[in-house]
């Protein structure tokens, strides 16, 4: 028994080191929602002319999100987020219009919409993989934008759907021309749904979708049904990305065939590797540099700006392989390492 | 005697016109440790597939705890309590240890679609985890992603995961494959720590530990059960010697 337990000390001593870096994560997520509520507070009063596309970026990082939770934490690859986004943005659009004033309602309304098609989609196609996936998932938001497109009398088809006027958030706040209202309300928003997905990962089922990423089968071999766990992580993500489209269509009034088009699928996906997968946070910081950059870079060269923004991303996935929030571990592990030599 | 875990009778596969398992016969009992040998393409592994329901038998049944278990799928199987470890650690590497235990007890009671509860406050977790660690004697690796574990480490908690979800039958597939020889006993002194009530059938190439694991040994050839007895009877079985220790000897 003290000969175990010696021997325990000892493998104690070496596995230490090893142990240090998975805890890293866990003290950058604790202060991921202050750092972004700090940050979206600080952008409101520096920039005030550009609340419209603040805003916008928030409601995208929420959708940009919602992509982290089946790519970064089930492994789902896929290009179909725009179809419950879309969904989500026309469900809520349409509501607005005949129904619904109350703007979280209509948010409501979106998210079930949302949940409601991944649901669906998620059971019938999940059990593929690989590209297989990736084409049926293509498939799936074609489907969307054509059933949107071909419904004009609800959708406004190309013309997109317009006169949506929410009322008054909480019957106490318009939303008023200057986009403050829109703009204080998608941040709350964002942080909401990060406090939700970060509650969702560190779940029993969080850790059930992460061992299901790394090995479906072993799941299999503990008794478990991987495609369960894909078909609701799937859903969970469907109800993120249809309240990201309905949070757009809230704060901007407009929902256009757009919304539900294989390159906003795309560029969620460009976002998310931009920041980084598999950590909530990347999803934030991949939204609003790729936005951001893409604002800067459009106002300054309209000619040449996409050529910018593509080296833009190649220099990040040749240099930073893990996205930005990876490059930010390594440094903040660089200072610490210096911190504790000096 | 208390009746059989595990029954399995008449259990044939062919592929095509090969067959690679003909009527196998076999029955463990609580407290059972038994020794599955063989030379290679003997068909140990079609046999742990079949008995664990990753390949459909030809012919025959198996029973689990007094119920025909042949039709159903293998994580039926594993939630009735026949769990099998596998020959090649198959952990999922960027996971730490604790985080694989919390996720197999969580698994065996149902409680991973749970979305908003937190692993950490499950009730009753934490305890059981510590527990599991401490019979493996993995708890000062317990935060180390599984990933940069010794491989000693990764078989041991091969055993430990499928003593999480509570087996009645436990199937260890060579539990000390790519271990080295002097680390082989810590393996084996974790496996003298599983319940004594559980039927262990383990596979296994060494005769080493199979001596020492083992009170019968059961010996396939040829995809069939050519007898089954203690050590010395086996040893002394000139049958064994042809087909096993002979090759093995000449292997050597």
């Amino acid at each position: 028994m003290t000969a175990a337990a010696t021997d325990r000390a000892k493998t104690d001593k070496t596995a230490a080191p090893a142990a240090a870096p998975a805890r890293r994560p866990r003290d950058l997520g604790w202060l991921g929602v202050p750092v972004t509520a700090a940050a979206g507070l600080a952008a409101f009063w520096l920039f005030p002319e550009d609340l419209g596309l603040l805003t916008r970026i928030l409601a995208t990082a929420l959708y940009v999100l919602s992509l982290d939770l089946v790519l970064g934490y089930c492994g789902i690859a896929t290009l179909g987020q725009a179809a419950m986004f879309g969904t989500g943005a026309y469900a809520a659009g349409i509501a607005a219009v005949h129904w619904i004033g109350d703007p979280l309602a209509l948010l409501a309304v979106g998210g079930l919409a949302g949940g409601l098609i991944a649901l669906l989609t998620g059971a019938l196609i999940l059990h593929a993989r690989g590209l297989t996936l990736l084409m049926l998932t293509i498939a799936v938001t074609q489907i969307v934008q054509e059933v949107a497109n071909k419904a004009r009398d609800w959708t406004g088809g190309s013309d997109g759907l317009s006169g949506i006027d929410p009322a008054p958030l909480l019957g106490l706040f318009r939303f008023d021309m200057f986009g403050r209202t829109s703009y204080l309300f998608a941040l709350a928003v964002l942080l909401a749904g990060l406090l939700v997905a970060r509650r969702i990962v560190r779940s029993p089922f969080g850790l059930a979708c992460r061992g299901v990423k790394e090995d479906p089968l072993r799941i299999s071999a503990i008794g478990g049904s991987p495609k369960a766990y894909l078909v609701a992580m799937y859903a969970v993500a469907g109800v993120f990305a249809g309240v990201a489209g309905a949070l757009t269509a809230v704060t901007s009034g407009i929902v256009g065939l757009d919304s539900a088009s294989f390159s906003w699928s795309a560029e969620a996906l460009v976002m998310l590797v931009l920041g980084g997968t598999g950590r909530l946070y990347g999803a934030v910081l991949g939204t609003v540099s790729f936005m951001g950059v893409h604002h800067i870079l459009a106002a300054s060269d309209p000619f040449h700006w996409m050529l910018f923004i593509g080296l833009f991303l190649m220099g990040v996935v040749l240099f930073l392989p893990g996205g930005i929030l990876s490059g930010i571990e390594r440094l903040g592990g660089l200072f610490r390492a210096k911190g504790g030599k000096a | 005697m208390k009746p059989a875990l595990l029954e399995v009778e008449g259990l044939s596969k062919n592929f095509g016109g090969l067959q690679v398992s003909s009527d196998i016969s076999l029955s463990l009992h609580p407290g059972d440790r038994c020794a599955l040998i063989g030379p290679n393409g003997a068909g140990k592994t079609t046999f742990v597939n079949l008995v664990t329901g990753v390949i459909p038998p030809s012919a025959g049944t198996i029973r689990l705890d007094g119920r025909d278990v042949t039709r159903l799928p293998a994580a039926e199987r594993v939630r009735r309590g026949l769990i099998r470890s596998f020959q090649v650690a198959r952990l999922f590497k960027s996971m730490t240890v604790r985080e694989h235990l919390e996720l197999a007890v969580l698994q065996r009671d149902g409680r991973t679609f749970r979305l908003f509860a937190s692993v950490a406050r499950v009730p009753g977790l934490a305890d059981e985890v510590a527990g599991l660690l401490d019979i493996m004697g993995l708890g000062a690796v317990a935060a180390t992603p599984v990933g940069s574990l010794a491989y000693g480490q990764q078989r041991l908690l091969e055993i430990a995961l499928a003593l999480a979800m509570r087996p009645k039958v436990l199937i260890l597939d060579e539990p000390a494959a790519g271990v080295p020889h002097s680390e082989s006993q810590r393996i084996l002194d974790a496996i003298d720590r599983l319940p004594k009530d559980l039927a262990v059938l383990m596979i296994e190439h060494d005769m080493d530990l199979v001596f020492r694991f083992a009170s019968s040994i059961v010996v396939l050839a040829q995809g069939r059960l050519l007898c089954r007895g203690t050590a010395q009877e086996i040893v002394a079985d000139p049958r064994v010697r042809e087909v096993y220790l002979g090759s093995r000897a000449h292997a050597h």
